[in-house]
């Protein structure tokens, strides 16, 4: 990895430019203020964690960043311009692929056509391409080292980390720059999370940009490169995980630590 | 990483074709329809005629044509209670055209297909714009259109209607009748559709987990307005192949009799009304099923309450195996 600095502010400087971006993002469902400010701002090459408490508006932020809930306030920003995204399929357009905290699939679908859905392949012009979307699957699966029974199985015969891993690989498979993932490990057993570990690192190896949120800090710790603390709605802090410790994100998450030190941080 | 299957080898082994073919709505539509029949002819060998049977086809295609449409809607998670009067708004549009204004058949076929499929748009937008649940507004446009086939027609049968039209509902090829060779072709078209094409697959991606569908980025508000469209073309095309085959246009054809027959064929036949599952050849069987009751009871003399009763006896049957099949599928959790 590329050598960072950071200001003395804790911003962390980066040479490349951000993938994505999110400025100042408020988001209300009524009465219900889900985010009042949130910033954040993404690298290729980098996996970048989001962690903080139940209900600190992490998997909204997330489903802003997938189009499927509109900010606001404030600008969501893809490689610098601006956009406004009005339904998943338009962030697919903008080259983000997504993994939701309830999975997203359907149950009476089997293996494959829950991995082909929003990209159904065809043959000429209406025919559902059905041995192609086999095939597909069949391979994303052995590439990633995942054995699932058939990828005839419907997904309702699976148990909660099956589903969950066919739903990193349908995201893995789409092959999109820019990869978002709620809590994909939530499921897993300690072998399972290791491996959805090494898929991280080597979505990283090929430069994608990855956001992950967890509530597993030993995970964080293990694979980030950034780490953005949200708490009530607020994007508090993002940390270089070089620069920071556990106790200091969990203080963040909990609200004892009230924001990052500045002269600590600028000690890279 | 292996992900090992629960329970283990079972889910590979023959013992689940077995289940699954128990399972499968038709295997145990056709032998309901296999008792009836025979059972019917003990009492009246005529049961077996040629011509009866061809009736019983014959009845069985117009709750088939509407069914296909209503099929791949409830499929895709929706629900019409409209088809009923859509049929005979159907019926009536052509009808009225070829007797009253001139106009020659192909005209008044594709006219009243084409009020069929705007009927099925007036629905999808009053469920997706005014967020009423489908059920209440179908059965809300129910009445408007019935109202409105009244107005129409001022209560009064439409007659007479081209001697070229009626021949469209009445003749036959080879012993064929021309009405069952439609019901083939829509069933095949509809079949196709499910099962073959990418639209397919969205429908029952839309009906099974509508939340998923639309996380992954599927139209589903253009799949549910296409799907409404599709329901009333089918219940306006049955409605036009009936008035052929009785050679007027009915106000009294059609109503809340028909919507009930049809929401019934399509759920004996297997499909969910929670959506995602079900096939177009289990409500044919579902639709040949309900025509066989109507005809055996009938040609065996027996009481009409009984057809009722037989009818509620199999819907609640078959919507029960249905919640056995979801169970097996999907570890339904009560
Ligand atoms: N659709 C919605 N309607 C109303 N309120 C919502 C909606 N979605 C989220 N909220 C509220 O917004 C806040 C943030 O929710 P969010 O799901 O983003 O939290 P989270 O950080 O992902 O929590 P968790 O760790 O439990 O997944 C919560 O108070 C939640 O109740
Ligand atoms: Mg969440």
């Amino acid at each position: 990895m590329s050598a960072r600095s950071e200001k003395a502010d804790g911003v962390p400087e980066q040479s490349g430019a951000p993938a994505l971006a999110l400025r100042r993002i408020g988001k209300a469902f009524g009465q219900v203020k889900a985010l009042a400010r949130v910033d954040l701002a993404a690298y290729p090459g980098e996996i970048h964690f989001i962690v903080g408490d139940n209900g600190a508006g992490k998997s909204t932020t997330l489903k802003i960043l997938s189009g499927i809930y509109q900010a606001d306030e404030g600008e969501v920003l893809i490689h610098q311009q601006p956009v406004h995204m009005r339904d998943a399929s338009e962030a697919h357009r903008h080259g983000i692929a997504v993994v939701h905290q309830d999975l997203a699939l359907v149950e009476c679908l089997d293996v494959a056509t829950n991995m082909a859905l929003g990209a159904i392949p065809r043959r000429g012009r209406f025919m559902l391409d059905r041995a192609r979307m086999e095939r597909d699957a069949a391979e994303v699966l052995a590439n990633l080292k995942i054995r699932v029974g058939s990828v005839r199985t419907q997904i309702g015969l699976l148990s909660g980390g099956e589903r969950q891993i066919v739903a990193i690989a349908r995201a893995v498979r789409m092959n999109l720059p820019i990869i978002l993932l709620d809590e994909p490990t939530a499921a897993l057993g300690v072998r399972e999370t290791a491996h959805v570990g090494d898929i991280l690192d080597e979505l990283r190896r090929q430069g994608k940009t990855v956001i992950c949120i967890s509530h597993d800090l030993e995970f964080v710790f293990a694979h980030a490169d950034r780490i953005t603390v949200m708490r009530l709605g607020n994007s508090v802090a993002t940390l270089m995980r070089r620069n920071t410790t556990r106790d200091e994100v969990v203080g963040m998450i909990t609200g004892t630590i009230e924001a990052l030190d500045p002269e600590r941080a600028g000690a890279a | 990483m292996s992900i090992k299957t629960e329970n283990g080898a079972s889910r590979q082994a023959p013992r689940r074709l077995n289940a699954e073919a128990f399972l499968r709505p038709e295997t145990t539509l056709i032998a309901v329809i296999l008792a009836i029949g025979i059972a019917t002819a003990f009492r009246n060998p005529n049961f077996l005629n040629v011509g009866n049977l061809t009736d019983i086809a014959r009845a069985a295609v117009i709750y088939f044509v509407m069914a296909c449409g209503a099929s791949l809607l409830m499929i895709g998670g929706g629900l019409d209670f409209s088809v009923g009067s859509v049929f005979t708004l159907g019926g009536i549009t052509a009808a009225w055209l070829m007797a009253h204004a001139g106009l020659s058949w192909p005209f008044a076929i594709a006219v009243g297909l084409l009020v069929g499929t705007l009927a099925g748009y007036a629905n999808s937008q009053v469920i997706a714009r005014l967020h009423v649940p489908p059920i209440i507004a179908t059965l809300g446009t129910f009445f408007i259109f019935t109202g409105l086939c009244v107005q129409i027609t001022g209560g009064q049968d439409i007659v007479p209607l081209p001697k070229d039209f009626q021949r469209l509902g009445q003749g036959s090829v080879l012993g064929v009748p021309f009405v069952v060779i439609y019901a083939v072709v829509i069933g095949f078209i509809a079949w196709f559709v499910l099962e073959h094409t990418p639209f397919g697959v969205e429908v029952r991606a839309v009906g099974g987990n509508r939340k998923a569908a639309v996380a992954n980025g599927l139209k589903v508000k253009r799949i549910e307005t296409v799907l409404y469209m599709l329901g009333g073309f089918t219940a306006s095309l049955a409605g036009i192949i009936y008035a052929a085959r009785v050679g007027s246009g009915q106000v009294s054809a059609g109503g809340s009799g028909v919507t009930l027959s049809v929401v019934t064929a399509v759920l004996i036949g297997g499909i969910s009304l929670l959506g995602g599952l079900g096939s177009i050849t289990g409500v044919a069987v579902g639709a040949i099923l309900l025509s066989t009751i109507d005809n055996a009871l009938i040609v065996a003399a027996v009481p009409p309450q009984y057809n009722t009763i037989v009818v509620g006896v199999i819907l609640i049957a078959a919507v029960a195996i249905d919640h056995v099949r979801r169970e097996r599928l999907y570890r339904v959790r009560r």
